[in-house]
């Protein structure tokens, strides 16, 4: 063998070598002390790992990457703000968890249909035993309503309630309807009622009672609650309800073809001034319904579903 | 208006030498084995993949775009693919061939020694195409697969046999390297035929045998010469020469074959049909390309082998047989209408330049991001992994496709007069023909 | 008569066809909305027709994934969430056929999702065809081995 075949012998096997081994050592050096998340549809199985252990108090380093389409990563219950998670691109965060317990992650962009079955668990553990939090439940299992019952409410409108007018009659109503504990016990229906039944307000007309309804609802909201509760109807709900709430969003076809029952529409005022907020509080929260509806209660915080309970009024009011 | 290249001392040693092209097959290599790789344990999303941007966006711009039309089969001389095989058929790299053959050394059958394998090969691979393109795995196992037939094929047979009869990409750039301003032959033919040895064709102690089972005194065509500098390695009269050359010098040579006649009807229907599934609005034909296996799919591969082994030859022989009949030819219809075939070699081209233009542009953004995150995998080798995608230059596009369409329509008609005027038969129906499917290749592209 | 004074005639009739000042329609500038639904992977209307001078909206509705819209020429884009409808508004100021094309990654044959803003008639295609026509022409007029039997 001459010295040019031996000498391409060797650039040949060590070229062949460094090109399949280096990529490889390269990833391996890279992944240490990281976790890849990897994103896919709910289809193709949704988020890899789907449970991430981690302790408490420990910062953990997340890749983020997408196999298909785009995703977006956020944590529940959190004020982290969500980041995207695009496809063959790496999104790098760094989380620490301070209490040990369960918290879950999930998808922030509409994938399909079924973008709301892309969610995660980390379980968080640490010295202190996972003590059961000592909170309130949610109003709506206080109340001990039956979030599956219909609740349609016979209502006539003239015109679209409007809490500016209403003002102008609020010195006449006596203070207990204005508590937030009343307003998100009632439905505006049954506010109506209520009012109209009230000796304070005899004088009014049945329009000028609607604009009161509507005037206790915003006297229960602020700009900024219903700015945060538009944000999260339009990334969280209008794909099913419609941006304009009428039941008609772009996958109410699939979810008609799957429950037969189309999503509810929110400009209906049968549907909307019939529930109470903590009815709707209740199916935010818990979903099912034998609709599709997603449970939203591991990712809103209770600050959230308020607001997005306020917003959804504004569909019925002004 | 030929002129000698290797006339050019510089030149010749580079090209006589075996470092030189070595050094850029051992880059060809790492790059084929790297785009596997890649494909197999990257990202599987394609266009943040290196072994789907590398091999369908800048491979094959360089190829469609460059390659084939300025350098034919130059390609050929650098491609990876064989490399393994050969090496393991010499059982050497550089050294001289071994006295007696290591493997079977069998001859390939007479009866496939023609492209009809070619053309199924490419046919499969386009009828496929859509999951080829797009799916990293799916590309890391076709370019795996061709690495290692032509593994297998190079230990059963003689030569480079995978190259010449199946590899898919072969047959359409030796029908394309005909029209090539650059081609490799014999000074002087005499020479030749009083060489006793043909070590050109036999090999002898300072190169191989033609790989590609061509001797080289009687090459008269660029087809089947893959430029892999052998000959001029073992040519002891120095009788080899790499000429430049006008354009289409080959095509008024004798006829391409039935095999090679239909070779430029797959090109010329694929890249039109191309057109439409990929550079078109239409997502219902884009879903049934992808759709592999399903009722759709069916429908497209049915619809895309009927106009390319249908419609297309059919609307042709109807224009070759109307010129048959306008002039009283004697010749035979088949002859006629392979030699006619020969003329759209240049149109075929120009189709594919053209689609290509627009495909390669359009996604050249994906190339700077995958060389610095190759695997998806977040790295950022050069600094250009996060540059955003956008096209490129697509104002210019449409004018530029235009000229491509209507130099291609110039070229093919001028060829169809001097096919014409050898086999006595007017070329004004081909030629008819040629301009209208070059209308509609425009209407799918502006 | 000599092959050059046809070659010249060639190029001036070529010249003609491609840059000859067509008869403008006179359509009045309107306003346009196109809601334009993004699945994988087609634009749905995918064809775009409008006149030249027109404020065109377009509103990019995704039904599935995440998809955008990047208009060639134009050098617009816009991306749209299912549920989050986004809008594109500019003055139709360019004529001719351009394409626009998904700029989020939205599955395997993201690649090839696109679609045609039609600016005013599409006259390029009419001039293409017909430069396709005189060349065409040319060849049958030209003598077969012009320009060879020029220079010997």
């Amino acid at each position: 063998m001459k010295r040019t075949e031996l000498l391409s012998r060797i650039l040949v096997i060590t070229g062949i070598l460094i090109v399949l081994a280096a990529p490889i050592a390269a990833r391996a050096i890279g992944a240490q002390g990281v976790i890849e998340v990897h994103g896919r549809i709910a289809e193709s199985g949704g988020w890899t790992p789907s449970t991430i252990r981690v302790q408490a108090g420990m910062p953990i380093h997340l890749r983020l990457t997408s196999d298909d389409v785009m995703h977006g990563f956020a944590i529940g219950q959190s004020d982290t703000p969500a980041v995207d998670v695009l496809p063959g691109q790496v999104t790098e965060i760094t989380l620490t968890f301070d209490k040990p317990g369960t918290y879950a992650y999930y998808c922030t962009r509409w994938c399909g249909p079924n973008h709301w079955r892309m969610r995660g668990i980390i379980e968080v553990t640490g010295e202190e035993p996972v003590s059961p939090q000592v909170t309130t439940p949610p109003l709506y299992l206080m109340l001990n309503l039956d979030i599956d019952a219909p609740h349609p409410a016979s209502v006539t409108l003239d015109r679209i309630p409007d809490a500016q007018y209403g003002e102008q009659f609020s010195a006449l109503l006596p203070a207990a309807y204005l508590t937030p504990d009343y307003y998100r016990s009632h439905s505006p229906a049954q506010i109506y009622l209520d009012l109209r039944a009230d000796p304070a307000l005899v004088s009014l007309a049945g329009s000028d009672i609607w604009d009161l309804v509507a005037y206790i609802w915003l006297s229960n909201t602020t700009p900024e609650g219903l700015a945060e509760g538009q944000r999260l109807f339009a990334q969280n709900c209008a794909a099913c309800h419609g941006e304009t709430g009428g039941g008609n969003g772009v996958f109410s076809a699939n979810i008609t073809a799957l429950a037969g029952k189309t999503p509810a529409n929110f400009s209906d005022p049968a549907i909307t001034l019939g529930a109470s907020p903590a009815l709707l509080q209740g199916k935010i929260l818990r979903g099912g319904m034998g609709t599709g509806m997603p449970s939203w209660g591991p990712l809103f915080t209770d600050q959230q579903t308020w607001d997005l309970v306020g917003f959804l009024y504004t569909f019925q009011f002004k | 208006m030929r002129s000698e290249l290797t006339r050019f001392p510089l030149i010749k040693s580079l090209l006589k030498n075996r470092w030189p092209q070595m050094v850029v097959l051992f880059v060809m290599l790492a790059g084929f084995l790297f785009a596997i790789l890649s494909g197999f344990i990257g990202t599987p999303v394609g266009n943040r993949n290196f072994g789907i941007i590398f091999v369908w966006i800048a491979w094959w711009a360089v190829l469609i775009l460059v390659a084939v039309p300025l350098f034919g089969r130059g390609w050929c001389a650098v491609c990876p693919i064989p490399l393994p095989g050969e090496w393991l058929q010499r059982g050497a790299i550089m050294d001289p061939p071994m006295k007696k053959p290591r493997w079977f050394n069998l001859r390939w059958p007479n009866r496939l020694r023609n492209i009809w394998l070619q053309n199924l090969t490419f046919t499969l691979v386009a009828l496929f195409s859509s999951v080829i393109l797009t799916a990293p795995k799916v590309t890391a196992v076709v370019l795996a697969a061709m690495l290692f037939i032509a593994i297998g094929m190079s230990i059963i047979f003689e030569r480079r046999t995978f190259c010449r009869y199946i590899c898919p990409v072969g047959g359409f750039v030796g029908l394309y390297a005909q029209a090539a301003p650059l081609e490799l032959r014999v000074k002087d033919r005499q020479i030749c035929l009083a060489c006793k040895d043909k070590p050109c064709y036999n090999g002898s102690a300072v190169g191989y045998g033609c790989p590609w089972d061509v001797f080289p005194g009687g090459l008269t065509k660029n087809t089947y010469c893959g430029l892999c500098m052998e000959c001029l390695r073992t040519c002891p009269y120095d009788n080899i020469a790499i000429n430049t050359r006008p354009f289409s010098a080959d095509l008024s040579k004798p006829p391409i074959r039935m095999d090679e006649a239909f070779k430029a009807f797959i090109m010329l229907g694929a890249a039109m049909i191309y057109a439409g599934v990929f550079l078109g609005p239409w997502g219902t034909m884009k879903l049934a390309a992808y759709s592999v296996g399903s009722l759709a799919w069916f429908g497209y591969a049915a619809a895309f082998l009927a106009f390319i082994f249908g419609l297309l030859p059919a609307l042709f022989l109807g224009a070759v047989g109307t010129g048959k009949a306008l002039t009283k030819a004697t010749t035979t219809l088949k002859k006629i209408f392979t030699a006619f075939a020969t003329a759209l070699v240049p149109l075929g081209l120009m189709f594919w330049v053209a689609f290509s233009m627009s495909f390669v542009l359009t996604n050249a953004a994906y190339i700077l991001s995958s060389l610095s995150d190759p695997f998806g995998w977040g790295w950022n080798l050069f600094g250009t992994a996060a540059i955003p995608w956008q096209p490129y230059l697509t104002t210019l596009l449409l004018p530029l496709q235009t000229l491509t369409l209507i130099g291609g329509l110039l070229w093919t008609a001028r060829t169809a007069q001097k096919v014409g005027s050898e086999v006595k038969v007017t070329p004004a129906p081909v030629i008819l023909f040629s301009t209208l499917v070059t209308i509609f290749m425009l209407g799918l592209l502006l | 008569m000599k092959p050059w004074f046809f070659v010249a005639l060639f190029i001036l009739a070529g010249a003609v066809i491609t840059f000859a000042p067509l008869p403008v329609t006179a359509a009045a500038p309107a306003r346009r909305t196109f809601r334009v639904e993004a699945n994988q992977f087609a634009y749905a209307p995918a064809v775009l027709e409008v006149n030249p001078g027109d404020t065109v909206t377009i509103e990019l509705v995704s039904t599935d994934v995440v998809h955008g819209m990047f208009l060639d020429g134009y050098g617009l884009s816009v991306t749209a969430d299912p549920g989050q409808t986004t809008r594109m508004t500019f003055t139709a100021n360019r004529s001719g056929s351009f394409r626009f094309r998904c700029n989020v990654t939205c599955g395997a044959l993201h690649p090839f999702m696109v679609g045609k803003l039609q600016v005013g008639k599409n006259r390029w295609l009419w001039r293409a065809i017909g430069l396709t026509v005189l060349a065409t022409l040319a060849i049958l007029i030209l003598p077969p081995n012009f320009p060879k039997a020029e220079t010997g």
